[in-house]
């Protein structure tokens, strides 16, 4: 049984705006990405694996179960952190956490210790205690996060989850989503618009744009190393481009960046010796891998490739 | 591939704040226990929007006009068995004194003052906050959310009328010569009290959800409750005078509960119905068409909504 399969799904919403398209795929359990830029269809197809909305054409399961019939069986195995604000200001983290698992049918004694367990996970210390309109960006994320956690679902579904912070509660946003998702063993849909933090922790990667389905692929065939090298220099791109072209190798300057191709034999003895004769300062010297961001700017307009990698 | 580790991982002692050390993270822990499923999460709905409508469990701030709205509900009641407790029966030669006929009529603005803050509060947070996101994404169906706070606000309500009935009841009971004869005699009206008290509750809290489902702020759907009560009874009093007859009382949401109260368990009418001259048929059948126009609207609403 797959985790998430989707059939020829379709979504319009009114005003004829196409948010899903034939989206057809399958998805094993693991910590998934699905990567788009703003308005690819996420959030939409989110809610339609949810049961919230209703596909206008094709069909889904999760865990087994179709999501137009049995979309309360799972919403009860489920835990949706949705991209925005969802949380009431005036009850205080335990308060909230422990009602959300009764929510989802716990008894109240399991929905506290629950609550106290996920939030103890999520980092919530002696805060919880307090009402949630005090809290910080940061700290309003992690709540959502153990809301979605209480009930212990089966399948964790993230909606943009660093929405709003900062580097360093980015990090750690991250760290806690590979954890939940290594360490539990609890399946996760992590939905992004940023590929560097997709790129961090999930296993297998969905990438749509505008509601069809670009790529679906385990994470490190699309970071494959390419036949390129990439040499970093201080000044000088130029002159080195010229040394290695008409020393028979295809190189290119951008920047301060000389791109050669190196599929054929080691060029970097050449690289080295025309760096030494042209007295150029040598910053790096890599081997490119493929970045996810190529995969937009390949098969989408250049433009929404820009922002995407943003 | 691997980020920084800001937090403490895996099975390392503490977080790496102000209380590292003095808790020990124990991982993460699954859940075998019992999941009740809807019926349990209905219910605790339904509890926790019960304490919402009193303030339960929020600031004293959020307790003020509820138990405000029961205290001075409550206070005639209060009184007129203090004085029936000290001066005995003769006070009750004095006038007419509250009954349980006239209770809810004149107590009425009360249970309409507690239902324009509370309802708001019910339904008005839950979709200000977009809390109505994450009720919608676990085992509640959306007619579940909507029952259980429509089922919540007719019991709170059924609350701030019932309870200074029961208290007059005491004050009766405790008054009598031969207390186990004057319980036995009270407790004839007891099916009145509740009856009564439950048709005030069910119309007024029809109205009030309905309103308070179509907007996420509080001030709007207060003043909208305020303004189809207040000015149900001010046209019904108009157009009376305007002289089109006694069927325009039935604009007034307060006067329809009177109506039923008095069609059903008779004793004096008060207010307008005293003076008007409607068959009883008229007010059980604008009663249920307002109840069930009313929960009709709430669920419809409750139904498309787009969280």
């Amino acid at each position: 049984m797959s985790l998430i399969s989707a059939q020829t799904l379709t979504h319009r919403y009114p005003g004829d705006v196409l948010a899903l398209d034939s989206l057809t795929l399958e998805v094993e359990p693991g910590i998934i990405g699905l990567v788009g830029a703003n308005g690819a269809g996420k959030s939409t197809f989110l809610k339609i694996l949810l049961g919230l909305l209703d596909p206008t054409s094709g069909d889904a399961s999760v865990l087994g179960f179709d999501v137009r019939r049995e979309g309360t069986r799972i919403r009860a195995l489920v835990g949706y952190m949705p991209e925005h604000d969802c949380l009431p200001p005036d009850l205080s983290g335990t308060e909230f956490v422990t009602h959300m698992g009764r929510m989802s049918g716990l008894p109240a004694s399991a929905a506290r210790e629950r609550a106290a367990d996920v939030l103890r996970h999520v980092g919530l210390y002696e805060e919880r205690y307090r009402p949630i309109g005090g809290y910080s960006t940061g700290m309003k994320q992690r709540v959502k996060l153990a809301q979605a956690l209480v009930h212990d679902p089966k399948l964790l579904l993230l909606d943009e989850p660093t929405n709003g912070l900062d580097p360093a509660g980015r990090d750690e946003m991250l760290q806690l989503i590979r954890r939940t998702g290594t360490e539990f063993g609890i399946a996760t849909l992590v939905a992004s618009h940023l590929l560097g933090e997709i790129e961090r922790v999930c296993t297998f990667l969905l990438a749509i744009d505008a509601g069809r389905l670009l790529r679906a692929a385990p994470i490190a065939t699309f970071t494959e190393r390419t036949g390129t090298l990439a040499v970093e220099v201080e000044d000088g791109a130029e002159a080195l481009a010229g040394r290695l072209s008409s020393a028979g190798l295809r190189a290119a300057a951008s920047g301060r960046i000389v791109l050669v191709e190196a599929t054929d034999g080691q060029p970097f003895d050449t690289v080295r010796d025309a760096i030494d004769e042209l007295g150029l300062a040598l910053v790096r010297l890599e081997q490119r891998r493929h970045r996810l961001e190529d995969l937009f700017r390949d098969e989408a307009s250049p433009e929404e490739a820009s922002d995407d990698a943003a | 591939m691997t980020p920084p580790e800001p937090m403490a991982a895996g099975p390392a002692p503490g977080a790496p704040d102000a209380n590292a050390g003095a808790i020990y993270d124990i991982g993460y822990r699954g859940y075998d226990g019992p999941r009740l499923g809807r019926q349990a999460a209905v219910w605790a709905l339904f509890i926790a929007s019960l304490r919402a409508a009193f303030g339960l469990g929020r600031s004293g701030r959020a307790k003020i006009v509820p138990f405000g709205a029961l205290g001075f509900a409550s206070l005639p009641a209060v009184v007129q068995s203090a004085i029936l407790a000290t001066a005995g029966p003769v006070a009750s030669r004095v006038g007419p004194g509250i009954t349980y006929d006239n209770y809810l009529w004149s107590s009425g603005i009360l249970a309409v003052i507690f239902l324009a803050a509370q309802a708001p509060e019910l339904l008005g947070s839950d979709l200000r906050n977009r809390v109505l996101t994450l009720y919608f994404s676990h085992a509640l169906e959306r007619i579940d959310y909507a029952m259980a706070k429509l089922a919540a606000m007719v019991v709170g309500l059924l609350i701030v009328t019932v309870f200074p009935l029961l208290i007059l009841f005491l004050g009766q009971t405790f008054a009598a010569a031969d207390l186990f004869a004057g319980f036995r005699d009270q407790l004839g009206y007891l099916p009145e009290i509740v009856g009564s008290g439950l048709v005030y509750a069910l119309l007024l809290a029809t109205v009030g959800m309905a309103i308070s489902a179509f907007t996420p702020r509080r001030a709007y759907a207060t003043a909208a409750i305020v303004a189809v009560f207040l000015v149900g009874q001010a046209l019904q009093a108009l157009l009376r005078q305007a002289g089109t007859g006694d069927w325009s009382l039935l604009l007034a949401i307060n006067a329809i509960a009177e109506g039923v109260r008095y069609s059903v368990f008779g004793g004096a009418a008060n207010g307008p119905v005293a003076g008007a001259d409607l068959p009883s048929f008229a007010y059980l059948v604008t009663a249920a068409a307002v109840v069930i126009g009313g929960v009709g609207i709430y669920t419809w609403r409750y139904q498309r909504i787009q969280p």
